[in-house]
C-alpha cells in the first residue's frame, strides 16, 4: 500500500510515483486529489488506487486492469477508454461517463452528465441515478444501465450495444427504438448490480438501435471517372461529368460517394517553378551523399523525437480504407527508406507495428482501435481533429469493407456503413484539446511526441490554436487530400487548396511570434520530390505523401476506393482482391519510389548550391500563375524559363 | 478513309506527346504498337467496326493475329498483376468473328508512277505491301508457292488457323489495295530473277522468310524416319494427311515443335507424341497457351533431355539416344545454359521423329549474288538496306525466326525506308513505331474490378481433328472480357493525379528506373507549366470552396443530425428547401407532369411562364405585356431587353416580384425596393424567360454579389427573398449561391437533365425516361443533402446560416466577381 498526497506534488509526478507502485503491485491511496485531472490514466497493473474525494477529467481514463474506488464525485470522461477493470465512482459522474470504454465496468452511484458511454465498445456503464440527454450517443457496442431516467434523447446514432432504463425514458434518441429484454438479460443486469451492491426492484426497459440508418438504401452505380480535362466553363458548362453526376443522384436520391481528393484544377505547386537549372540536376554524383536529408520531428516539449532520414513521412491511411497487405507494405517501405508510418483512424495492426520501424498512432472521434497497449507501443500520438478531404465530418467506411477482422480490431459490429462521428467526445474546443493532448502525455510518460492531423480551412487561427495548445508538429491536409470514401461534394468543394493552407499556417505562426518550435508537415497533392522540394522552400517543416506513395505501390487511378472491390488489392477487405496485392514487392516499389523522391530532394537541393535542405527558401522559387503569385508573395514571372530549357525540349 | 500515309509510316502522327493519352503497356509491348486500349474500350461500348479500324491501322493481319498472335501485350497487361491479363488476342478475334468475313475496308487506289516488287508473300511482305500501296504505289508481290501467306498459311496447322481465316486477311489488303498485284508461283531464281526485278521496279524488298528446317545435328539425322517441322508442318497444311506410325517423337520446344506434336497427334495411325525438350519447363520458348493446349491433348512432355544420336532399329522404327541435361547460368540471351550429363543415357523408340529445332532462309539466287550472311539475308537493321542498293530485305530471312507481329514490324519498318527512298529522301528520320489513341470511353461495367479472366472455350480433339481447337467468344463474354480493361491509356479522373502524372510516379518506382531516368524524370517535371488560363475567363462556382468548421468553429455534432432547410418565399410560400425548379416551358407536356409530380412531392415550387401544374406553387415570368395569372402563387415582372421593369397588375393581395439581370440590375432593385416586393430573382443568365435560358453558359456571379451590395445600400437586404437562377448543378451550387446572399435558387437545366433531357444546341432533347418524376424527385433530394452538408461542414444547422464568410475562392477572377477573399490571401485585391 502505497500512499500519494496530491497536495505536495503535481500530477506529472503522482501518476509517475502511481504506476511505479502498480508495477510492483502495491495498492495505492490518493489523498487530496483535489478534482485533478487524469488521475491513473495509463495504469496497466491490476492493484486497487483509492481515491479519497474527487477526481477530475479522465480519472482511470486509458486503464487496463486495476480497481479504481473515488470517494467523492469525477469530472468528464471518467473510464475514457478502459480496457478492463472497474471504476467505482461514490458521487456523481460528469459528462462522457465510459467514453469509448472497451471493456472492463464503470459504476457511478449519483449521476451522470450528458452523453454516457459514448462511442463505448463493450464493457458495462452503470449508473444509479439519473442521466443527461444523449446517453448512449453513437454507442457500437457495451452496455449502459441507468436505474434512474434516461435523460433525453437516450441511443442517439447507437449502432451497437443496449441501454438499460429503470426510470423513464424521457425521449429515445434518432435511430433508437425499445425491444423487450429476456428474463436471462434481466437476471444478468441484477447480478451485475448485486455485485456492486447496488439495491434496485424496479423494471427495466431496454434500447437498441433501430437499424434504420445503418446502411445507406441505395447503392450507388458505379461509373469509373470521366476523363478530367472538360470542365463546366462557357459552352461546356452542362458537359458529359455534369451530366453523368445528376444521372447518379436521380438513381440513388442522396449525395455521392467516391474516393481519392479533390479532382478539379486549383492553384497548386504545378504553378510554381523551382529556380533550378535542368542540366545540373544530378550532374554532380550521387547527391544523396551531398546533401544533408536528415531530420528529427517531435522534440518541441522533451519526447524523444522521430528521426527521419529525409524530410518525408507515410501519410496517415487507415487499415480499413486500406487493405492489411497494403499498411504492411507501407510499413515495410517506411522502414526501409528511414521514415515514419502513420495508423490513420482504426487502429494499429501488430504487423504493421512490426514492420514500421517507426509509427505514428492515430486518434480520432470514434475512438476505433483506440488503446493504452498500441499508444505505448507507437512512436508518436496524433489526434486527428479532420482531413483535407472530408473537412468538417467525421469518416466514412462502407460496409463491404467492415470485416470481421477489421470490426474486432476497431470494436465495433461487423458490415454496418460505419460513420465516425465528426467530433471528438471530449474535444469541444481549444481548452478541451489542451487536455486532451495532457491525458496523453500523462498516459505515456510524456515520452512521445503528439501531433495533430488537420484539415485546411480557416488555417490562420486554427494554426495559432495548435500552436497554443503544444502540439509537437502539425500535419496539415490541403483540398487535394485523398481519401477511401468522402461526399463527392465535399471532396471538391469543402477545405481550401494545399498552397492556400501552407501559406495561411506560415502566416498565423508568424503574426503570434512563433518560435520555429512546431513544424508544419505538409500534405494533400505532393506527388513526388519536386514537389516536396516546393513545399520546404516555402516553409513547411516537412511533407506527407499518401496517394502518391500507393500509386508508387500500384494504385491505378480509378477513384473507386469507396467500393471496396480495388482491382489492384489496395482499397479493400475481399480476401480475393487483397490477395492480388504482392505485399513484399510492392513494398520495394513504394520503397525505391521513396528513394526516388529522396533523389530528387537531394538533386535539386544541390543543383541549387546547397547541401542541407534547410537551404531551400522562396528565393528559389517563382510563381507561373498570377494565383500563385497572390497566395504566396512569390514573384510572378509567367515566362519564367530556365536557361537551357530550350535544349531541355530538344532532349525530351 | 482517305489515302493519306498509313499510319505506321507517318512518324508525326505518333500522339504519345499528347497530355491526356499515355501509350499504355500493352501498347509499347506490341511490335507494332497496336492501340489495344481503344480496341478494347470500342469493343465494350458495341463499335466492333471501329474496333477493328483501330486494329488494322497497324495490323492487316487481325484475322490471323486474333487466333495465333503471341500475344506480348498479354503479359505486359497491368492487369496480369492482379488477376490475370486482359484476353487482348482473344478480343481481337471476337472483332473478327462478329463482323464477318465479308467487312472490307474502302479501297485505296494507286495514283503514284513508281513500283516496287516484294518477294514473299508473308506477314512482313504483304504488310509492307499493305503500306507501300497505301502510300499511292503500285507493288508486285511474287510468291513461290500457290497460296499467299507464307508461315501463317503453311507453318501454323489449320485446328489452329484455318486456311481460309489467311485467305481472309489476305483478300482484305488486296481490296484495300488495288494498287498490290500477287504473283502466286512465282519462286524468286527460277521464274523471276533479281535482275529483272531491279530493272522493272524502283525497289525490290525481300520478305522470303526462312522455311527450310534445321537438321538435328547428330548422327543419323538424315534417315528417312527423320524429317523436319517446317517440311512435316508444310506437307499437312498443304493437304496431306499421311498415316503415322504409333510413336511419334518431336524434338524441340518452341511453337513450331507444338504445332508439329499437336498436328501428328490428329494423322492417323498415332497413338502417342511425345515431345522431348533440352531445358526445363521455366524455359521453353513455347507459349504457355499451346503448350497447356498439347498437354490437354494428350501430348507428353519430357524436359531436360538431348538427342545424342539416331539409329534404325527393327520394323522401320528409329531408337533415338539421349542425353539428360542439367542447366547452368544464364548465357548472353538471358537464357540458362544446359549440359549434358555425362552416363545419363537412355533410348526411346520412335516410329517418326520430327526435329522442330529452328529455321534458316534458304535461296541459291541469293548466295549466288552474295546477298546471304550465313542462314540470313545480310541486313542493316537501321534501314533494311541489303548488300545491293535499292533491295531491302525483312521478316525472318532478314533476322532469323520470329513472331508474326514481329514480322509486321518489320515489314512496317522495311516499307518506310523504301517510300523514304522512293521519295528521295535519302536520311529518313529513324524509324520508330508511333502510338495513337481513339480516345474510347472507359467502360462502365458494375462488375469490372471482380471480372476474371475468360479464356476462350477449348474445344482439342474432336471428330474432324484439324476444325478450329479454340472456339470464339459470344457478344456477352466479350463485352464482360472488355469490361476487364483498367484503360491504363486514357486520362483519370483527378487533374493532380493524371495519367502522366501516375505513369511518372511508376517510373519512378520500377526496379530498373537508375539515377539516370530518376534524372529525366526529374528535369521533365521541372519543365512543365500550367496551362495558361483562357482568356476573358468567367468565375464559376467551381472556384468557391467552403471553409469547414475545424478548432476556431466548432464542428456540428451530431453527425447525422438533419439541417434545417425550410425556406420562406412570402407569407403562405413557405417551400420544405430553397432548390425550386423552373424554366420548363419548353419541355413536352409528358416531362412537365413528372416535373410538377416531384416539385410537389419536394415541398418545392416551380418559376416559368406558364403552371407547371394545379398541386405546385408557380411562380410566373411575366414579361411586359403579358397579363398577371390569378393561379399564380406570386408574378414575377420580367422587362424587355434594355426597359426598367414595371410592376404588374395584379388580383388584390396577389404576391409580386422583379426578375433583375445585370443589365437592369439598380432599376430592379430600385422598383422592388420602393413598391415593396415580395421577392427578387436574380437571372444570371440574362436572357429570361427565353427558353432554356440556363443553357447560355455560365452565369455571371458578379450579378449576386452587385445585388446583395446595392440592396444593402438601400438598406434593404432582410426587404423580401432574393433567388438565384442560373447554372445550378447540384446542392453545393446552390449552397454557394446562398451563401453569396440568396435565400433560395432555380434549377433548370439540371432539373431537365434529370428528367431524361440531354442538352442540344440552344435546347433540350428528351428520352423516353421511365419514372421521370421519381428521377427529378431524387435529384432535388440529393441537392437538398449537399446543400446541408455544405452548411453542416461549416458548422451550421440551417442552410439559411450561410453566409460569405464562409467562402473561399479559388481564383482571381471569381475573387473580383464575389468579392470573397482567395484561399490564403489575407484580404482580397
Amino acid at each position: 500500500m502505497v500512499t500519494i498526497d496530491l497536495s505536495t506534488m503535481p500530477v506529472r509526478e503522482g501518476n509517475d510515483a502511481l504506476r511505479a507502485a502498480a508495477k510492483r503491485g502495491e495498492d495505492i491511496e490518493i489523498l487530496n486529489p483535489d478534482a485533478r485531472h487524469h488521475i491513473g490514466v495509463g495504469l496497466i497493473h491490476p492493484v486497487t488506487v483509492r481515491v479519497k474525494g474527487s477526481a477530475g477529467y479522465f480519472c482511470a481514463g486509458l486503464s487496463h486492469g486495476a480497481r479504481f474506488e473515488v470517494e467523492s464525485n469525477v469530472g468528464w470522461g471518467v473510464g475514457d477508454s478502459m480496457y478492463a477493470g472497474s471504476v467505482v465512482v461514490g458521487g456523481n459522474a460528469g459528462a462522457i461517463a465510459g467514453v469509448a470504454l472497451r471493456g472492463g465496468e464503470v459504476v457511478v452511484k449519483g449521476n451522470v452528465g450528458s452523453r454516457a458511454g459514448q462511442v463505448m465498445k463493450a464493457g458495462t456503464l452503470l449508473v444509479c441515478g439519473r442521466a443527461s440527454f444523449l446517453a448512449g450517443y453513437m454507442m457500437y457496442g457495451g452496455r449502459i444501465v441507468i436505474l434512474g431516467d434516461s435523460g433525453d434523447r437516450v441511443g442517439e446514432d447507437m449502432s451497437g450495444g443496449a441501454i438499460y432504463v429503470g426510470g423513464k425514458v424521457q425521449s429515445l434518441g434518432s435511430d433508437a427504438k425499445i425491444v423487450d429484454m429476456t428474463p436471462e438479460e434481466d437476471a444478468d443486469i441484477r447480478a451485475f448490480l448485486k455485485t456492486y451492491g447496488v439495491p434496485f426492484d424496479g423494471t427495466f426497459t431496454k434500447i437498441v438501435n433501430a437499424g434504420t440508418k445503418l446502411r445507406y438504401g441505395v447503392n450507388e452505380p458505379i461509373s469509373r471517372p470521366l476523363p478530367h480535362p472538360v470542365f463546366s466553363e462557357g459552352d461546356s458548362y452542362w458537359n458529359a461529368k455534369v451530366a453523368e453526376d445528376i444521372h447518379a443522384k436521380s438513381l440513388i436520391g442522396r449525395y455521392r460517394i467516391r474516393g481519392y481528393g479533390a479532382a478539379k484544377p486549383v492553384p497548386h505547386f504545378g504553378d510554381i517553378a523551382i529556380k533550378v537549372d535542368p542540366s545540373r540536376i544530378g550532374a554532380a554524383g550521387d547527391p544523396t551523399k551531398a546533401v544533408k536529408l536528415a531530420m528529427t520531428l517531435g522534440e518541441r516539449h522533451g519526447a524523444k523525437p522521430l528521426t527521419l532520414s529525409m524530410p518525408v513521412l507515410i501519410a496517415p491511411m487507415s487499415f480499413g480504407a486500406l487493405s492489411k497487405s497494403t499498411k504492411v507494405a507501407l510499413a515495410m517501405a517506411s522502414r526501409l527508406s528511414g521514415i515514419v508510418e502513420n495508423t490513420g483512424e482504426g487502429g494499429m495492426l501488430p504487423e504493421q507495428r512490426k514492420e514500421a520501424a517507426q509509427l505514428i498512432y492515430q486518434c480520432l472521434s470514434g475512438r476505433l482501435g483506440w488503446n493504452i497497449h498500441d499508444m505505448l507501443k507507437a512512436d508518436a500520438l496524433e489526434i486527428y481533429i479532420s482531413q483535407g478531404a472530408k473537412p468538417g465530418l467525421g469518416g466514412q467506411l462502407m460496409a463491404k469493407k467492415v470485416t470481421k477482422e477489421l470490426a474486432a480490431i476497431r470494436g465495433i459490429p461487423e458490415g454496418i456503413d460505419l460513420r465516425s462521428p465528426s467530433r471528438h467526445p471530449d474535444i469541444m474546443g481549444a481548452d478541451d484539446l489542451v487536455i486532451k493532448v495532457e491525458e496523453f502525455r500523462e498516459a505515456t510518460g510524456y515520452a512521445k511526441p503528439v501531433s495533430v492531423k488537420m484539415g485546411a480551412g480557416r488555417v490562420r487561427d486554427d494554426i495559432k490554436i495548435a500552436y497554443k495548445d503544444g502540439f509537437d508538429f502539425v500535419q496539415l491536409d490541403g483540398l487535394q487530400g485523398s481519401t477511401g470514401a468522402a461526399s463527392t461534394e465535399v471532396l471538391e468543394n469543402v477545405g481550401v487548396p494545399t498552397l492556400s493552407a501552407l501559406q495561411e499556417a506560415l502566416d498565423g505562426l508568424n503574426e503570434i511570434g512563433h518560435d520555429g518550435s512546431m513544424p508544419v508537415v505538409m500534405m494533400g497533392g505532393i506527388k513526388d520530390g519536386v514537389d516536396a522540394v516546393k513545399a520546404l522552400a516555402l516553409g513547411a517543416g516537412a511533407v506527407a505523401m499518401g496517394t502518391a506513395a500507393l500509386i508508387a505501390g500500384g494504385c491505378i487511378s480509378c477513384m473507386q476506393c469507396h467500393v471496396g472491390n480495388c482491382v489492384v488489392g489496395i482499397a479493400t477487405q475481399d480476401p480475393e482482391h487483397e490477395a492480388r496485392y504482392k505485399t513484399e514487392l510492392q513494398a520495394q516499389a513504394i520503397h525505391r519510389f521513396l528513394e526516388s523522391v529522396r533523389w530528387q530532394i537531394a538533386a535539386i537541393t544541390q543543383a541549387l548550391g546547397y547541401s542541407d535542405f534547410r537551404q531551400l527558401s522562396r528565393k528559389d522559387l517563382v510563381a507561373l500563375t498570377p494565383e500563385a503569385a497572390a497566395i504566396t508573395g512569390l514573384p510572378y514571372d509567367p515566362d519564367y524559363r530556365v536557361v537551357d530549357e530550350q535544349l531541355l525540349t530538344q532532349v525530351a | 478513309m482517305s489515302s493519306c500515309k498509313p499510319f505506321s509510316l507517318d512518324l508525326a502522327a505518333d500522339q504519345s506527346g499528347l497530355p491526356h493519352y499515355q501509350p499504355p503497356p500493352c501498347q509499347v509491348a506490341c511490335p507494332i504498337g497496336t492501340d489495344v486500349g481503344s480496341y478494347v474500350g470500342l469493343i465494350w461500348s458495341g463499335d466492333t467496326a471501329g474496333a477493328l479500324e483501330a486494329i488494322t491501322a497497324t495490323n492487316p493481319f487481325s484475322g490471323v493475329c486474333g487466333r495465333v498472335c503471341d500475344a506480348p501485350c498479354e503479359p505486359a497487361c497491368r492487369r496480369a498483376n492482379s488477376d490475370g491479363p486482359v484476353a487482348i488476342r482473344a478480343l481481337k478475334r471476337y472483332v473478327m468473328d462478329a463482323l464477318g468475313p465479308d467487312f472490307h475496308l474502302p479501297a485505296i487506289q494507286p495514283d503514284k508512277d513508281k513500283r516496287v516488287a516484294i518477294v514473299g508473300a508473308g506477314p512482313a511482305g504483304l504488310t509492307a505491301a499493305q503500306d507501300i500501296a497505301a502510300e499511292g504505289y503500285k507493288v508486285d508481290v511474287y510468291e513461290a508457292l500457290p497460296r499467299a501467306g507464307g508461315m501463317m498459311a503453311w507453318g501454323i496447322p489449320d485446328f489452329r488457323l484455318p486456311a481460309e481465316v489467311v485467305e481472309q486477311d489476305v483478300a482484305r489488303i488486296l481490296e484495300r489495295c488495288p494498287g498490290i498485284t500477287l504473283h502466286l508461283e512465282t519462286p524468286l531464281g527460277d521464274k523471276v530473277t533479281l535482275e529483272q526485278l531491279r530493272a522493272t521496279h524502283d525497289a525490290v524488298l525481300l520478305t522470303i522468310g526462312a522455311s527450310a528446317g534445321r537438321k538435328l545435328g547428330v548422327p543419323g539425322d538424315d534417315l528417312p524416319q527423320v524429317v523436319d517441322g517446317v517440311t512435316f508442318l508444310n506437307k499437312v497444311n498443304g493437304g496431306e494427311r499421311p498415316q503415322l506410325p504409333a510413336h511419334v517423337v518431336v524434338i524441340g520446344g518452341g511453337d513450331v515443335a507444338m504445332d508439329a506434336c499437336r498436328t501428328a497427334r490428329r494423322l492417323p495411325g498415332v497413338k502417342k507424341v511425345t515431345v522431348l525438350y533440352r531445358r526445363g519447363p521455366d524455359e521453353i520458348p513455347a507459349r504457355h497457351h499451346e503448350i497447356s493446349a498439347a498437354l490437354a491433348e494428350g501430348i507428353e512432355i519430357v524436359y531436360n533431355v538431348a538427342p545424342s544420336a539416331v539409329v534404325q532399329a527393327s520394323g522401320g522404327s528409329v531408337e533415338l539416344r539421349m542425353l539428360k541435361t542439367e542447366l547452368g547460368a544464364p548465357g548472353a540471351d538471358g537464357r540458362r545454359a544446359f549440359r549434358t550429363i555425362p552416363g545419363s543415357d537412355f533410348a526411346v523408340a520412335a516410329g517418326l521423329v520430327i526435329a522442330a529445332v529452328g529455321q534458316k532462309a534458304v535461296s541459291l539466287e541469293l548466295a549466288k549474288l552474295g546477298m546471304m550472311d550465313g542462314e540470313r539475308i545480310a541486313t542493316a537493321e537501321a534501314d533494311m538496306s541489303t548488300r545491293v542498293p535499292g533491295i531491302y530485305a525483312a521478316g525472318d530471312a532478314a533476322f532469323g525466326s520470329s513472331t508474326i507481329v514481329q514480322a509486321m514490324f518489320q515489314g512496317h519498318k522495311a516499307a518506310y525506308y523504301v517510300v523514304a527512298a522512293l521519295q528521295g529522301n535519302a536520311h529518313p528520320a529513324p524509324y520508330r513505331t508511333p502510338y495513337r489513341t481513339r480516345s474510347a470511353e472507359v467502360a462502365q461495367d458494375v462488375a469490372w474490378e471482380k471480372l476474371g479472366r475468360e479464356e476462350p472455350r477449348f474445344l482439342g480433339l474432336r471428330d474432324e481433328p484439324f476444325a478450329d481447337s479454340e472456339a470464339g467468344y459470344d457478344a456477352r463474354t466479350a463485352k464482360e472480357q472488355a469490361a476487364r480493361c483498367y484503360r491504363c491509356d486514357t486520362e483519370t479522373g483527378s487533374v493532380d493525379y493524371s495519367v502522366k502524372m501516375r505513369e511518372t510516379i511508376f517510373a519512378l518506382a520500377r526496379e530498373d528506373s537508375g539515377p539516370a531516368e530518376v534524372a529525366r524524370l526529374t528535369r521533365s517535371r521541372l519543365a512543365t507549366r500550367p496551362d495558361p488560363a483562357p482568356a476573358g475567363h468567367r468565375a464559376t462556382f467551381d472556384e468557391l470552396v467552403f471553409l469547414p468548421a475545424n478548432l476556431t468553429r466548432l464542428v456540428i455534432d451530431p453527425y447525422r443530425e438533419a439541417c434545417k432547410t425550410v425556406t420562406d418565399l412570402a407569407d403562405g410560400l413557405t417551400l420544405a428547401h430553397p432548390m425550386l425548379v423552373g424554366g420548363l416551358d419548353a419541355a413536352p407536356a409528358a416531362i412537365k407532369a413528372a416535373a410538377a409530380s416531384a416539385v410537389a412531392e419536394s415541398g418545392g415550387a416551380y418559376v416559368g411562364r406558364a403552371p407547371l401544374g394545379a398541386d405546385v406553387p408557380w411562380l410566373q415570368l411575366a414579361p411586359a405585356g403579358v397579363p398577371a395569372d390569378p393561379a399564380a402563387a406570386m408574378v414575377l415582372a420580367v422587362a424587355a431587353p434594355h426597359a426598367a421593369p414595371v410592376k404588374p397588375d395584379l388580383t388584390t393581395g396577389q404576391k409580386w416580384g422583379v426578375v433583375a439581370s445585370l443589365a437592369n440590375l439598380d432599376a430592379a432593385i430600385d422598383l422592388a425596393v420602393s413598391q415593396k416586393a415580395d421577392l427578387l430573382l436574380l437571372d444570371g443568365s440574362g436572357v429570361l424567360p427565353a427558353d432554356w435560358a440556363d443553357l447560355s453558359g455560365a452565369p455571371d456571379l458578379a450579378l449576386l454579389t452587385k445585388a446583395v451590395a446595392r440592396l444593402r445600400a438601400l438598406k434593404a437586404e432582410e426587404a423580401f427573398p432574393v433567388l438565384w437562377f442560373g447554372g445550378l448543378r447540384s446542392g453545393t451550387d446552390m449552397a454557394k449561391a446562398m451563401a453569396l446572399g440568396a435565400n433560395g435558387g432555380v434549377a433548370c437545366v439540371s432539373a431537365a437533365i434529370a428528367l431524361g433531357g440531354v442538352p442540344k444546341g440552344a435546347g433540350v432533347d428528351f428520352a423516353e425516361v421511365e419514372d421521370a418524376a421519381g428521377a427529378l424527385g431524387r435529384f432535388l433530394k440529393a441537392a437538398v443533402s449537399e446543400c446541408s452538408m455544405m452548411a453542416r461542414c461549416t458548422g451550421k444547422t440551417n442552410v439559411h446560416n450561410l453566409e460569405p464568410e464562409d467562402l473561399r475562392t479559388t481564383s482571381l477572377a471569381a475573387q473580383s466577381a464575389t468579392g470573397i477573399i482567395m484561399a490564403g490571401l489575407k484580404k482580397a485585391g
